[in-house]
């Protein structure tokens, strides 16, 4: 086994027995996930998948320390989600795209290396070099209302990919987008994901997506959120759009369709 | 441009309406207790080194207090932040002093600083700054408070993901956002901040002051130097209200519309 094959196995991310459960605006208990195990290996891509409320957003939240668990452990590479957050190792990139209006788009991908207290010639080449990457660098100087919806979630992975972050965490980052936008940020993400080798987890409700994106597929199940199924994605990389229509890919949407517990949704 | 030209246009009709008395038969008024335009403009002209002086002494108050009340208001609204369980008591006791007539804290304020200074344009200043820092105070921590709260929609979770401080959090993403919320605090602040100022000095130990000069004459029938002092109090909103905006544009030049 070459070392390239070991780190490739080494687990980034295990959580044992995980329970997260809160209380909703009524005041009632809501059991978000419920006796959830998973190892993450390095450099993975995974994608969780289910109907809503099966808690998918809540594990993702969960491994970046914006949620409690309720029971259970989480380790990230050997530390706790707190202390990695704390390390700035987390990128995330949400549904919506969070772009503070009184920056510049390249002063928002600079907004994390602040943080960290890079100096202004680092940041500035830094950001610079992201943009480039998601083909931005003409809108650098631009305000995030002066671009599209798409244009705006490519700022945000920009930014999130700024840090070099271990983990890569995506909470259906473009499930506000059409689907021509859509296509070409799955093949963005995906040149940038094997430029960089991050894990990447990566939150959904679309199979066809997950199918195409990930190695491994986790599908959740809803009240209590819990996992029912993970189904390995079998296809070769690079993957490319016409892979979209073979029978294998086909067969593995069923597969995961088919996992939901009581069938198909 | 509409924005300004209508505005104008109406203030047109009305000097005409008010020149040919049109404006006097519709009140059943006469041109002693309603003195025309073009006399309270000679009056004006005539007096113009003594209201300047009384310009001056008004607009210092108002602007003091503005500033003072608003960067109070502003505090409290970011202590409101950092301590909520205190803080939204606070907040509701700052808007019991908008509650209070101006005409009761004046005379409070008066008595509260009798001993601040020998001089009576001080102590009388002082006085009248806190009244109107009272005021503009409740108005601008409730705007505030929005302003640091009301941020888009996971900007917060982003930030504690970035491993954020609680001080960067203002500084980066809290107090930037407040922005456009501190001018619309000092749109409602800066006419209430010249009313204040002006019903104040009905009551100020010193005689200086517009608000004071529309007192003396109103009390001597002498409507038309009163009328004066009323044109030069509205000059003085517009201005003030107009610089306002200038700041505005300049500070908010990079916001493009959301």
């Amino acid at each position: 086994m070459t070392t390239e094959e070991n780190s490739r196995n080494e687990v980034e991310i295990s959580i044992e027995d995980l329970d997260v459960t809160f209380h909703d605006n009524s005041g009632n208990e809501v059991r978000a996930l419920e006796g959830v195990s998973l190892d993450i290996r390095k450099g993975e891509f995974i994608s969780l998948v289910g109907p809503s409320g099966c808690g998918k957003t809540t594990l993702l939240r969960t491994i970046a320390d914006l949620q409690k668990p309720t029971d259970g452990m989480i380790h990230v590479a050997g530390r706790l989600p707190r202390e990695e957050r704390l390390m700035q190792k987390f990128g995330i990139v949400f549904q919506q795209p969070v772009l503070f209006d009184w920056r510049t788009v390249q002063k928002n991908v600079e907004l994390p290396l602040e943080l960290m207290y890079y100096s202004r010639k680092d940041r500035h080449q830094r950001a610079k070099d992201m943009l480039e990457m998601v083909g931005l660098s003409d809108f650098a100087d631009s305000y995030p209302s002066q671009l599209s919806g798409g244009m705006q979630q490519r700022v945000n992975i920009a930014r999130a990919f700024a840090i070099r972050p271990e983990i890569l965490l995506m909470d259906e980052p473009f499930s506000a987008l059409d689907e021509f936008t859509k296509e070409k940020l799955h093949e963005d993400l995906l040149r940038m994901w094997r430029q960089t080798n991050k894990t990447v987890i990566f939150v959904t409700h679309n199979i066809q997506e997950a199918v195409f994106l990930s190695d491994r597929i986790c599908v959740l199940s809803p009240h209590p959120g819990r996992l029912s199924a993970i189904v390995d994605v079998t296809l070769n990389r690079p993957r490319t759009a016409e892979m979209k229509y073979t029978p294998e890919f086909n067969s593995l949407v069923e597969k995961v369709r088919n996992s939901f517990e009581g069938g198909s949704i | 441009m509409t924005t300004v030209l209508y505005p104008v246009l109406f203030g047109i009709l009305i000097l005409v309406l008010w020149q040919t008395k049109t404006l006097h038969a519709i009140l059943h008024t006469d041109t002693f207790t309603l003195p025309l335009p073009g006399r309270i403009n000679a009056i004006i002209a005539d007096n113009f080194p003594t209201i300047l002086g009384n310009t001056i002494v008004t607009v210092r108050v108002a602007i003091l207090g503005l500033l003072i009340g608003s960067a109070a208001g502003y505090l409290i609204a970011v202590l409101v932040v950092i301590f909520p369980t205190l803080g939204q008591g606070a907040l509701a006791v700052t808007s019991v002093f908008t509650a209070i007539p101006i005409v009761a804290l004046a005379p409070v304020m008066n008595n509260w600083t009798k001993d601040v200074s020998g001089v009576v344009s001080v102590r009388s200043a002082v006085s009248k700054i806190i009244v109107v820092a009272l005021v503009c105070m409740a108005n601008m921590s409730i705007n505030a408070y929005r302003g640091l709260t009301e941020v888009k929609p996971f900007s917060e979770d982003l930030m504690k993901v970035l491993a954020a401080k609680p001080v960067k959090m203002f500084t980066k993403l809290r107090i930037p956002n407040s922005v456009p919320y501190i001018f619309t605090a000092l749109k409602v602040g800066v006419p209430s901040s010249i009313i204040t100022t002006i019903v104040s000095e009905y009551f100020a130990e010193y005689l200086m002051g517009i608000g004071r000069q529309i007192k003396e004459n109103i009390l001597m029938a002498q409507y038309a130097a009163a009328w004066a002092y009323i044109v030069t109090a509205c000059v003085i909103g517009i201005a003030l209200y107009a610089l306002l905006m200038v700041v505005q544009a300049l500070v908010m030049r990079n916001r493009k519309a959301r």
